[in-house]
């Protein structure tokens, strides 16, 4: 038989009882879309996670720190070799400059609890000091939404994270370009060996660009500034973790940098790098392994997802088993007649087989509609919520690459055929005289 | 059993179309044994319209079972146009099936969701002709069973002398060499009755083609037979 006139006639089959089969391919649509929208959910979770990492690069990065005696956030104290440990400071930017893969290398400065404020309005602020040079830099410009990076040279500037706009109650990221502010901070700065001096110092700073973090990195940072790093190392308590190391252990070596940011070309490469500068004596810090282990977790969760929905799909398929076998009971006779006619087993069979697939097809699409309307509505509900707590990104919750659409249409019609085997080998076996017997 | 035969005497001067030869067929119901069929000779020529009468369970529809590749001898043999019908595998008597014979059912057995001119080109799928020639070959088959005007009807919709048209209509599409009719009469009123019986006798025999026809009714046999075969309990009795 012709593979269309097989379709024809599987068919004509099923829009005999349009009930009973609706309401089975209903049911494997329920689970295909089901199955569909669970991992497209697993997916789209993973993406919002991943894609503001990706967006700034933050994969290619490694963070690098000098080790010290003294227990830190990242781990105990070290004891150092008789010659100490190695100083992070130009020349260790130019040895990590010059392996390969690493396309920068430069300073970054952390401080916790600066005021900024405007008036009467007043906020505490993080804030990360880095040089005017990475203006060149393509992820740098991905992440302002308004204005421009630091000029070298142009005096006290500073780029608001876009959450400050609203709160220091500027009327729009443009409007707050030029905008002057004051800038607070308090704290130690080293002064002569195993000295320093508490200090309390107020300037007034130029917003000349607002940056805006992708995704969940919003919350996170939308209220951080930046800063440049030469401004910042004049600032109160910027040279704490210095003065402290000073003060507890009178070290005298040269001041170095507190941190290094090391960026590699692709994240792959980020493993062997960091490897290479450990190498060298330095405490390395990456998004790259916490990334990988939120990997492992986002599979298990597709794998376990998957699971649920193929329980589903595979009741569903009892459905199906159920359908046929009424319908070759209900059918006993015209298999005898297409039997009579010529029809061989395996003719028999393989219609019922395609009739079993086309109810598996009608449901997969079913599922296609249904899930994705269904996760449609969702993700509006979703970011209703969303808005409503204040996030302003729109959550892209679900995420349905064209592979997982295809992969339930096809899965549920495997499920379907595979339901169809046993009632098509029953049909196949109708014994024709006895299907033929006048009553 | 065969022995009853003997070679060379009696020799038909063209090859009989059907040659069965000691063709027995035992049912076994519970520990009993039920012979159905015990011992049937039987020739039957091109072209020759066989009727076989005997009352109930006298072995009829399980001869044309035989003789239609539905069944399978216990012993003896069956031979149609030259093949073995007993040494066939079950798809090569489904093929053979296809081939050479058609089926006319006293309970017309149409696809209930079928038009009349579905169940005729259901017939001709099976024979690989799609399209525009099936439609045509149908549409022609149909009209010679004066039904011309109800090819779109279902058989819910048409008389039961209409619906054995159309199964006659089916089983004759293809133009089998062989036409095997079980009391096609059976379920109709006389008048009815008569004018189907007419389109039996009458298309076979513009076509060419050979019938065993499956009859209690004495009267219907005597009428358009060739030769009746009378059997009572599985056994010929002398022919008529």
């Amino acid at each position: 038989m012709r593979a269309w006139e097989l379709v024809r006639l599987a068919l004509s089959g099923v829009r005999r009882t349009p009930l009973r089969v609706g309401l089975t391919a209903l049911g494997i649509a329920i689970a295909s879309g089901a199955l569909a929208s669970m991992v497209a959910f697993a997916l789209g979770f993973q993406e919002q996670m991943e894609a503001p990492l990706r967006k700034l690069e933050l994969l290619n990065r490694i963070q690098v720190k000098a080790k010290t005696r003294l227990p830190t956030r990242e781990g105990p104290g070290e004891q150092p070799p008789p010659e100490g440990f190695p100083a992070l400071d130009d020349a260790a930017l130019k040895r990590f400059t010059a392996i390969p893969g690493v396309t920068a290398a430069f300073p970054e400065m952390r401080m916790a609890n600066l005021e900024i404020s405007r008036g009467p309005e007043n906020r505490r602020v993080r804030a990360i000091g880095v040089p005017p040079e990475l203006g060149g830099f393509g992820y740098i410009q991905n992440l302002l939404s308004a204005g421009r990076f630091f000029t070298p040279g142009a005096g006290h500037q500073v780029i608001l994270g876009s959450k400050l706009v609203r709160d220091l109650k500027l009327a729009s990221q443009e409007a707050a370009l030029g905008e002057k502010l004051k800038l607070r901070s308090q704290g130690l700065t080293p002064g002569q060996p195993a000295s320093f001096r508490f200090e309390d110092k107020e300037l007034e700073v130029t917003v000349v660009g607002i940056f805006e973090p992708p995704g969940f990195l919003f919350n996170m940072a939308g209220d951080m500034i930046l800063l440049p790093l030469d401004l910042m190392r004049e600032l109160p308590g910027s040279r704490f973790q210095f003065a402290i190391e000073r003060l507890k252990e009178g070290e005298t070596g040269a001041e170095g940098y507190e941190q290094v940011v090391v960026r590699v070309a692709t994240p792959s490469e980020v493993p062997r790098v960091e490897k290479a500068i450990k190498e060298m004596g330095y405490r390395t810090n990456t998004l790259w392994d916490d990334v990988q282990e939120m990997r492992a977790w986002f599979l298990l969760l597709r794998v376990l997802l998957t699971a649920v929905g193929t329980v589903a799909l595979v009741v569903a398929g009892l459905g199906i088993i159920n359908t046929m076998l009424m319908a070759v009971l209900e059918r006993t006779r015209e298999i005898g007649v297409m039997k009579a006619l010529g029809a061989t087993d395996g003719d028999v069979r393989v219609l019922f087989l395609a009739e079993a697939g086309l109810v598996g097809l009608l449901g997969g699409l079913g599922g296609l509609l249904l899930g994705r309307s269904v996760s449609w509505v969702l993700e509006l509900g979703v970011n209703r919520y969303a808005r409503e707590m204040g996030i302003g990104q729109h959550l892209a919750v679900f995420d349905f690459p064209g592979w997982l659409l295809a992969g339930a249409v096809l899965f549920a019609i495997v499920v379907a055929i595979g339901s169809g085997v046993y009632p098509a080998s029953r049909a196949a076996r109708v014994d024709p005289i006895r299907a033929l017997r006048s009553e | 059993m065969t022995g009853a035969l003997e070679p060379g005497k009696n020799a038909p001067v063209p090859e009989p179309l059907v040659a069965a030869r000691g063709l027995t067929r035992v049912y076994r119901v519970g520990p009993s044994e039920v012979r159905a069929l015990d011992g049937v000779d039987l020739e039957i020529a091109r072209g020759e319209f066989l009727t076989v009468v005997g009352v109930s369970g006298s072995g009829k529809s399980t001869l044309l079972h035989l003789l239609g590749g539905l069944d399978t001898p216990t012993a003896g043999s069956v031979t149609v146009e030259g093949r073995e019908l007993g040494t066939l595998s079950s798809h090569e008597r489904a093929l053979y099936r296809r081939r050479t014979v058609g089926f006319v059912f006293q309970s017309f057995h149409l696809v209930p969701s079928l038009t009349a001119a579905g169940n005729v080109e259901l017939a001709l799928t099976l024979q690989g002709v799609f399209g525009g020639e099936r439609a045509r070959r149908a549409a022609e088959a149909l009209a010679r069973v004066g039904l011309e005007r109800r090819t779109g009807h279902r058989p819910g919709q048409l008389s039961g002398g209409e619906q054995q048209r159309v199964a006659l209509a089916r089983a004759l599409v293809h133009r089998p060499p062989l036409l095997l009719a079980d009391e096609p009469t059976g379920n109709l009123d006389r008048l009815t009755a008569a004018e189907v019986m007419d389109l039996i006798v009458s298309l076979p025999r513009e076509l060419g083609t050979t019938v065993v026809l499956v009859t209690h009714d004495e009267e219907t046999a005597r009428a358009h037979a060739d030769r009746v075969l009378r059997l009572r309990d599985g056994r010929p009795e002398a022919a008529a």
